[in-house]
C-alpha cells in the first residue's frame, strides 16, 4: 500500500464504481427507495424522543434538546453503519476478491462511503432541523467537520481491524453487533453527559474520553449549543483532551498495519 | 503463525521473456473440522491441534514464456492449473519462488467478475469496466462496440437477471475482449454462447494468435490447444511433466486415462 498506488487513477475509477453500485443495491426493490437513508434514522430519532424526552424528560436544560438528540443519533448511526458495513465488506465482496487482483483496502472504503453519504443527506435534515429550532448559525458550525472526520477515521481503523479478523471467524460480525448493542448507552446520546455528572463526576469524565462520545459532543457543541460538555471544557487538563483522539489514531494505525499484513491471504480464505 | 512468500515482481523491459516462473511452490491449508469459527479455533490451540490440513497443489514449477507465445496449459481437475495462473495473475501469493512479468497483464479468471443481477446491463458493463481498469470516457468510447459485438442492443435497460445465462456471457466476453495488454491470461473462456457467437470467439482468438500479446491459455480442449497454441505444458499433481509441442502435450494429456 505505498502512498502512488493508493489513489492512481484506476483505483479511483474502482472505487467509485464499487460505492455507486453499493449504494444503488442498498435500496434496490424498495418503494422509497433512496428516501429510506433519511426515513430510518429520523424513526430511530422519533422513537428515542418519545420515550426519552417526552416520557423519561431527559432533556434536562439543554437547548434546543430535540435536535441535539436528532444530532447524536444520526452521528451514532453513521458510527454503526460504517463498522458493520465495513467489517462485512471483504467477506461480501469475497466473489471479487477471489476473481482479480486489485488493493483490498477499496471495497472496506467503498463500503463505508454508501455511510457517509447517507450521514450527509441527514447532516442537511439535522441543519434544517436546527435552524426551525430557532439554532443560529455561526462559524462553530465548521468545528463539526474534524470532529466528523475523526468519527469516520475511527470507524475506518475498527472496519480495517476487525474486518480482517472477520475474514477467518465470521463471529466478529455477531460479536461487533452485541458490541454496538452495549457502546450505545456507554456513549451520551439519549442521556446528557450532565445527568452522570450528578451522581458522578468521574463517571461523566471517564465516558467523554471515549472517542465515539468525545466527537458527538464536538458535533453538538459545534452545531447547536455551546452548553454542550466536551472534552475541551469539562477535563481538567487540556492534555487528557488529546487521549480520544490518540486512542482514533492508534486504531486507525493497528487497523491498517493488520490489515495490510493479512489482505495478501484474503482471495484464498475468504 | 508464519508463512514463507515468495515474490512476484512486474517489470517493463525491452527482454524477450514475459513471464519467468523460478520453482514455484503453492500449499492451501484445508480445514479438517466442519466447524469454522472462534470456538473452534481457540479449542484447537487448547488442545495443539492445528484444525487444517495442508494440501500441496504446486512443487517446484520452472517455466518460462517468450513474448508473442501462445502457451496452453492443460491438465486435469485438481492438477493445479487454475491455481498457477491466479498467481501469475497477483490474486493468490507465491508460497516460495520467484515470478517475474514484463509487461501490463489482464487476467481473465473468470467472464462478468462483477457482474450484478439486480443492476441494468449499462450498468454492469461500466462496473464490469472499471474491474478491468477503463476509466468512464474509455468505457463511453467503447460502449457501443460492446453491444454491437454481444448483439444485445435491445436488452441495454434490462436487469441482468432477466438475461439468459448465454446472453449475460455473450455481454461479459464482449467488454472482456476489449482490454489491451501485453499479456492475456485466460482460463477456460474459448467459445461461449451458441455457434455464431462461437465463430466471433473464435476469430477473435485467431487474431489474438497473429498479433504479437503474451497469451496464456487454461484448457481442457484439445483441439484449441492444437488449433491456437504454439507450445503447451502438461501439469499433473503440482508439476510439469511435459512441455513443448502442442501436439505432443495434447497427445500426452489423453494418455493420462490409459
Amino acid at each position: 500500500m505505498n502512498i502512488p498506488r493508493v489513489l492512481n487513477r484506476k483505483n479511483r475509477i474502482l472505487l467509485k464504481e464499487l460505492t455507486k453500485t453499493d449504494f444503488k443495491l442498498r435500496y434496490q426493490g424498495s418503494v422509497l427507495g433512496y428516501l429510506w437513508a433519511l426515513l430510518r434514522p429520523l424513526m430511530m430519532f422519533a422513537i428515542l424522543y418519545i420515550v426519552f424526552a417526552k416520557l423519561l424528560r431527559f432533556g434536562g436544560d439543554i437547548p434546543h434538546y430535540p435536535v441535539y438528540l436528532l444530532c447524536g443519533t444520526t452521528m451514532w448511526s453513521f458510527f454503526t453503519e460504517c463498522t458493520s458495513q465495513g467489517i462485512q465488506a471483504i467477506v461480501n465482496r469475497g466473489d471479487l476478491l477471489r476473481k482479480i487482483s486489485f488493493p483490498k483496502y477499496i471495497v472496506v472504503v467503498s463500503a463505508t462511503l454508501t455511510a457517509v453519504i447517507n450521514m450527509l443527506i441527514n447532516l442537511v435534515v439535522i441543519i434544517i432541523f436546527a435552524l426551525i429550532n430557532g439554532v443560529t448559525p455561526t462559524w462553530s458550525w465548521f468545528l463539526i467537520i474534524p470532529a466528523i472526520l475523526e468519527l469516520y477515521l475511527l470507524s475506518l481503523g475498527i472496519a480495517f481491524l476487525l474486518g480482517s479478523i472477520n475474514v477467518k471467524y465470521r463471529d466478529i460480525t455477531s460479536i461487533w453487533d452485541v458490541l454496538t448493542q452495549a457502546l450505545f448507552y456507554a456513549v451520551p446520546i439519549i442521556y446528557p453527559v450532565s445527568m452522570i455528572a450528578t451522581s458522578s463526576v468521574l463517571a461523566a469524565k471517564v465516558i467523554i474520553l471515549n472517542p465515539i462520545s468525545q466527537a458527538i459532543q464536538d458535533i453538538r457543541f459545534g452545531l447547536i449549543t455551546h452548553e454542550t460538555i466536551t472534552t475541551w471544557n469539562y477535563l481538567d487538563h487540556i492534555i487528557l483532551a488529546f487521549i480520544p483522539i490518540i486512542i482514533t489514531f492508534a486504531i486507525l494505525i493497528i487497523g491498517a498495519l493488520v490489515f495490510r499484513r493479512k489482505s495478501k491471504f484474503f482471495a484464498e480464505e475468504v | 503463525m508464519k508463512r514463507s512468500i515468495g515474490t512476484r515482481t512486474e517489470i517493463q523491459t525491452n527482454g524477450d521473456v514475459a513471464i519467468s516462473v523460478k520453482n514455484l511452490h503453492k500449499s492451501f491449508k484445508l480445514p479438517t473440522e466442519q466447524a469454522f469459527g472462534l470456538k473452534q479455533a481457540i479449542f484447537n490451540r487448547l488442545r495443539g491441534i492445528k484444525g487444517y490440513k495442508e494440501q500441496k497443489v504446486l512443487r517446484g514449477l520452472d517455466f518460462e514464456v517468450k513474448k508473442g507465445d501462445f502457451l496452453g496449459i492443460v491438465g486435469r481437475n485438481g492438477s493445479g492449473k487454475s491455481t498457477l495462473l491466479k498467481i501469475l495473475a497477483g490474486i493468490y501469493y507465491p508460497e516460495k519462488g520467484e515470478i517475474t512479468i514484463d509487461g501490463t497483464l489482464v487476467p481473465f479468471i473468470e467472464l462478468g467478475v462483477g457482474f450484478n443481477p439486480e443492476l441494468t446491463g449499462r450498468e454492469n458493463v461500466y462496473m464490469n469496466g472499471a474491474l478491468l481498469g477503463f476509466s468512464n470516457e474509455e468505457m463511453d468510447a467503447m460502449y457501443k462496440d460492446i453491444w454491437d459485438f454481444a448483439e444485445l442492443n435491445d436488452f441495454q435497460d434490462q436487469k441482468l437477471k432477466n438475461y439468459s445465462s448465454g446472453m449475460q456471457v455473450r455481454l461479459a466476453f464482449s467488454i472482456a475482449i476489449r482490454a489491451q495488454g501485453d499479456i492475456l491470461l485466460l482460463d477456460e473462456v474459448l467459445a461461449v454462447g451458441d455457434a455464431a457467437f462461437q465463430q466471433k470467439c473464435n476469430d477473435y482468438f485467431a487474431n489474438l494468435k497473429k498479433s504479437n500479446q503474451t497469451i496464456i491459455l487454461v484448457t481442457h480442449s484439445m483441439a484449441n490447444v492444437k488449433k491456437f497454441c504454439n507450445r503447451a505444458i502438461l501439469i499433473e499433481d503440482g508439476k510439469i511433466i511435459k512441455d513443448g509441442d502442442p501436439k505432443k502435450v495434447a497427445d500426452a494429456y489423453t494418455k493420462l486415462w490409459s
